[in-house]
């Protein structure tokens, strides 16, 4: 589904370059559940945006479903993650004054084709995070745990290839972590590729796979639960 | 659905959640199109003035007045008052080319006329048959002026419309005989109704009589008050002007360097007239709109700038998901767009108002005109544009990470 090879970022400020990854290989397999995780500064959301084609590495090579995403312009950038990525941020980033089902509507808007169903298509999106009774309400209106679970919404309704989430639980209680985290693992359950940025062991040990980043490097791969050096990095 | 529709529903729903922001750019834009309005429907309106002044005295119209005030034609000296003589008439008439007609004028105002127990203080003119072609001055009822009437210096007149109800109310008034200045005459036609002038003189309330008439039985003078002359090609009239200034120059013995004893007034003096009175407001309203324009354009620079701001994250999401560099430009400029446009609406409606309300206020002359509205559209559609496009250019080169960053 994903993969990478020799991934490097260095960003340049006043002709002081700081080496945030250096050399960062991996692949992750369709109906993977892959947590990345890293104290804070080792480059996790510095990945995290390449591999959701926000960023560009200053040298590597990203596949993305078997597209080589680095002849890609900006416009079919756009397209590429609007078709087959769903982001989930630690600040939710809704639009505040926006109804929830208008905000999972949102990727519609950019889409190829609108389709004729969307509006359906988006409250079965909300009733499958346990939104049924949220949709009318504006997001401002809604808790933290509901306004990410219209993110996870909003991230699903291209019906993408793969989530990637961003510290999803940075912002939620316990309860609502709980929530989000069994509607990741269920989305893993019906086949759908997760990758999990994440300081927190706790989160992470809902994937299947943990990647340990350290000073722009992967040093640890390890399965769930039974940590073991591996060598696919 | 086509994307730019859907972009276009999401400018609409994000202007709706900022309606006070909304509100304030569109004040500006108004503020300036009503000013534009305003300007533009005062100055047709003050050369709908001039055409219609131009228009009743017919283009082909040329004044000569006692007097050296070129552009007011009053006298300005007792030579001046007295310059004018039927001579001069017979003078143009027989060197002049192009003059398609010529006739002295002689009046006076405030002279008493009475019929029966009625009396009223009217203008009496001394004319001759000519005179009814040149200003469009023929009768409604009965017959005008002859050249009978001329030769034998005929006690007979035409009334005005407001002369008759001073004078006759209902009755009919042909035939019937009143005393100018106790001198009875017959009267024996109406004049057109004219209404009143653009110097809100009432051209109704006049007498005309044959000049002969007026200078052997009423006032023993033999100066004009003026000669109007219509000329048979308008596109000659410079240089009729220049003859008829020559002929009179030589027959009143004017020196070479020394300034005429009368003044000539042609149509286009009249627009020249009228536009330096109007010029002032027009020059006062387009300066108003051209700043204001410009404030309301810097204004809404501004306030995008600090809207692109503000709403950083919105950006970075739009682009996570899917929004080109485009769409997000769209986006923004339709909002200017839209801003834009409903601004100018209300400022050509207020610019609309305001000009009547000069018109009624008689402060300006003004016209409500299509050509206002098309510069409302043209100006606020530019502003949207010229100002617009810096903030929508920023907003859409944001990097989705720059912008995603809380």
């Amino acid at each position: 589904m994903i993969k990478i090879k020799n991934i490097k970022k260095t960003y340049t400020k006043a002709s002081v370059s700081t080496p945030v990854l250096r050399g960062i290989s991996l692949s992750i397999q369709r109906g993977e559940y892959v947590a990345i995780m890293g104290t804070s500064g080792t480059g996790k959301s510095t990945l995290m945006n390449i591999l959701g084609c926000l960023d560009k590495p200053t040298n590597g090579q990203l596949e993305l479903d078997g597209v080589d995403v680095h002849g890609l312009d900006d416009d079919a950038l756009s397209a590429l993650r609007n078709k087959k990525i769903g982001f989930v941020f630690q600040q939710f980033f809704l639009l505040e004054r926006t109804t929830a089902l208008d905000n999972v509507l949102l990727p519609l808007i950019y889409a190829e084709k609108y389709p004729v169903d969307a509006v359906k298509r988006a409250k079965k999106t909300l009733v499958s995070v346990g939104l049924e009774d949220r949709m009318e309400y504006l997001a401002s209106e809604l808790s933290g745990g509901e306004q990410q679970r219209v993110a996870i919404a909003r991230a699903l309704i291209n019906d993408p290839d793969v989530i990637l989430a961003d510290e999803p639980t940075g912002n939620l209680d316990s309860k609502s972590t709980n929530e989000v985290l069994e509607i990741f693992s269920r989305l893993n359950q019906e086949g759908r590729t997760i990758v999990v940025v994440t300081h927190d062991r706790a989160v992470a040990e809902h994937a299947q796979r943990i990647l340990e980043l350290k000073d722009g490097q992967i040093i640890n791969s390890v399965a769930n639960s039974k940590l073991k050096n591996s060598s696919d990095h | 659905m086509t994307r730019i529709v859907r972009i276009t529903r999401e400018s609409v729903r994000m202007m709706a959640g900022n309606r006070l922001r909304v509100f304030i750019m569109m004040l500006g834009v108004a503020v300036g199109v009503a000013s534009l309005t305003m300007m533009i429907c005062v100055s047709k309106g003050a050369y709908k003035e001039v055409m219609d002044i131009v228009n009743r005295q017919g283009p082909a119209l040329l004044q000569v007045r006692p007097g050296t005030d070129r552009h007011t034609g009053l006298p300005s000296g007792s030579r001046a008052v007295v310059s004018l003589a039927e001579e001069d008439v017979n003078a143009i008439l027989q060197h002049v080319g192009n003059i398609h007609a010529a006739a002295p004028v002689k009046d006076r105002k405030g002279i008493e006329v009475k019929h029966g127990d009625k009396f009223t203080l009217t203008r009496i003119f001394g004319i001759i048959p000519e005179w009814s072609e040149i200003r469009d001055f023929g009768p409604s009822k009965g017959e005008f002026i002859s050249e009978e009437d001329i030769s034998f210096a005929a006690r007979v007149c035409l009334i005005g419309q407001t002369v008759k109800k001073n004078l006759f109310g209902d009755t009919e008034p042909i035939g019937q005989t009143i005393r100018i200045k106790d001198v009875p005459f017959t009267v024996k036609g109406e004049l057109k109704q004219k209404g009143v002038s653009s110097a809100g003189r009432d051209r109704d309330d006049r007498i005309v009589i044959p000049i002969t008439t007026y200078f052997k039985r009423l006032f023993k003078d033999i100066h004009l008050s003026q000669i109007v002359i219509t000329v048979e090609d308008t596109s000659s009239m410079d240089k009729t002007v220049e003859d008829v200034r020559a002929v009179i120059r030589e027959r009143h013995k004017i020196a070479v360097g020394e300034p005429d004893d009368f003044a000539m007034r042609t149509p286009q003096d009249l627009i020249d007239l009228a536009y330096a009175a109007s010029r002032s407001l027009i020059n006062l309203l387009t300066g108003i709109a051209g700043i204001s324009l410009l404030v309301a354009g810097i204004m809404i620079t501004n306030i995008m700038l600090a809207s692109v701001s503000a709403r950083r994250n919105e950006i970075g999401i739009r682009r996570a998901i899917g929004a080109r560099k485009n769409d997000i430009l769209s986006q923004f400029m339709m909002e200017c767009i839209f801003i834009s446009l409903m601004g100018g609406i209300l400022g050509t409606i207020l610019g609309f108002g305001g000009s009547i309300i000069l018109s009624s206020l008689k402060v300006a002359a003004s016209k409500v005109t299509p050509t206002a509205l098309l510069a409302s559209i043209v100006s606020c559609s530019l502003i949207a544009v010229v100002f617009g496009i810096f903030p929508a250019k920023k907003a859409a080169n944001q990097s989705p990470t720059n912008a995603l960053r809380a």
